[in-house]
């Protein structure tokens, strides 16, 4: 499609009979956000969006009057599905086991999700908790369900060397837009442990400053996992690794909201887990001074 | 003489308002329920395009889209008096930055131009 002089790209795709939702037209509502994965969209269309969502290629088409030929797709768009092979299942903890798989040419950022296709039919959502620059492996980390049929076929059918198909990498959960000194909290329960695992390695790979807490939530003990691991970063770094867990009274939420609202202004959120969770926080987080723009959040819906 | 969207500051001052302004409506108990269950993002999005408009600023609203984002909350019951609490909450997130009175009045009124259409009548 080719522009005509001055005109945005709204403009063009309205021309050209392309239904896409827009409203204000003017760069503030951003309800006609897409996706560019080819070619930079200019800094003016960009405005206001977050730096994840800028290094990603968002950007505004009722603002946006390229230079340079782009390829746009809509913004949830998560491209092809290419082939994976599967490298290891293990457990974790009772009822969570760690995938790794291997692909080709697969760029994401530690944090984002993708979609996991065992078969047709058959797809779920996880989130990486692996590092590009650092695995040569996507890791998930999955929560079996014993009536869930994926669960079923990760844990009874699926091992090393099978095949199954990925699609993605989508979310703006990841380590973007974040001041190198700035407080940074991660705060996730059951399985919301993986991207947030990712991102914490991510963060300490780029060379964050400032001090790091993790707040991980499960219901008992037997749901906290890599602990070890997490454990280990604290004695090495400026990194608090708070577990709470429900048999011991301690809610993820209400600990973290006492422990973070002091300083929810000056501090970057991750958000990760049930989508109560992670609207309760958010909410929370925002009315104590938190601005939107630092709080960054992934929720997921359970299903085996 | 400059438009009052640039004596504000433009949308640097849109910026520093959008999230006071919405953290005084969401903990305004005379119209948080209108909010529930909305995804705060995007609705921060609509405070935004919302206070380009009451600042004069660059926008592109027509009665027709104000009508249409508010029709369901008029179902819901929102009147008069929950516009005026949010035109109430408005003055005071101007006032805590620091904004002259005039200034505030003129925000106002350009709020309050809107009413008719808000209510859907
Ligand atoms: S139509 Fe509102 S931001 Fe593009």
């Amino acid at each position: 499609m080719t522009l005509s002089p001055g005109e945005t790209v709204l403009e063009a795709l309205l021309r050209a009979g392309v239904e896409t939702p827009h409203s204000c037209r003017a760069g503030q509502c951003q309800c006609c956000m897409l996706r560019a994965i080819e070619g930079a969209p200019p800094e003016e269309s960009q405005r206001g969006l977050t730096e994840a969502q800028k290094a990603l290629g968002f950007f505004l088409p009722c603002i946006c009057r390229p230079t340079a030929p782009m390829k746009i797709v809509p913004p949830d768009d998560a491209g092809a599905p290419q082939e994976a092979t599967i490298r290891a299942i293990e457990p974790l903890s009772e009822d969570v086991v760690r995938l790794r798989i291997e692909t080709e040419n697969f760029a994401y950022r530690p944090g984002q999700f993708l979609e996991l296709i065992a078969e047709p039919g058959l797809s779920r959502h996880y989130s990486l908790a692996s590092c590009p620059e650092e695995d040569p492996f996507l890791e998930m980390h999955v929560r079996l369900h014993p009536n869930g049929r994926m669960s079923r076929r990760l844990s009874a059918d699926l091992r090393a060397g099978d095949k199954l198909h990925i699609a993605g990498p989508r979310g703006t959960c990841f380590y973007e837009g974040v001041a190198a000194d700035q407080p940074l909290t991660l705060i996730g329960a059951g399985t919301g442990l993986a991207p947030l695992y990712g991102v914490l390695r991510d963060a300490l790979r780029q060379g964050h400053r400032g001090p790091i807490r993790l707040y991980h939530g499960a219901r008992d003990s037997k749901g906290l996992y890599l602990t070890d691991e997490l454990q280990a970063f604290a004695r090495a770094r400026d990194f608090t690794y708070i577990p709470a867990t429900l048999d011991t009274g301690g809610d993820v939420a209400t600990l973290a909201l006492a422990a973070e609202a002091p300083r929810a202004a000056h501090t970057a959120f991750f958000l990760c887990g049930g989508e109560n969770l992670v609207k309760r926080l958010k909410r929370d987080l925002f009315m104590a001074g938190a601005s939107m723009k630092a709080i960054r959040s992934d929720a997921f819906t359970p299903a085996g | 003489m400059s438009s009052l969207y640039e004596r504000l500051g433009g949308e640097a001052a849109v910026n520093a308002a959008v999230e006071l302004f919405y953290r005084k409506v969401l903990a305004d108990g005379r119209i948080a329920r209108f909010f529930d269950g909305v995804d705060m993002e995007n609705q921060i999005a609509k405070q935004k395009s919302f206070l380009t408009m009451a600042f004069g600023g660059p926008n592109s609203y027509t009665g027709l889209d104000m009508r249409n984002a508010h029709k369901r909350l008029v179902a819901k019951g929102l009147n008069d008096s929950h516009v005026d609490a949010v035109i109430e909450n408005l003055d005071s997130t101007l006032r805590t930055l620091g904004v002259p009175e005039k200034e505030v009045r003129e925000v106002a009124a350009i709020a309050n131009s809107v009413r008719d259409d808000v209510l859907c009548r």
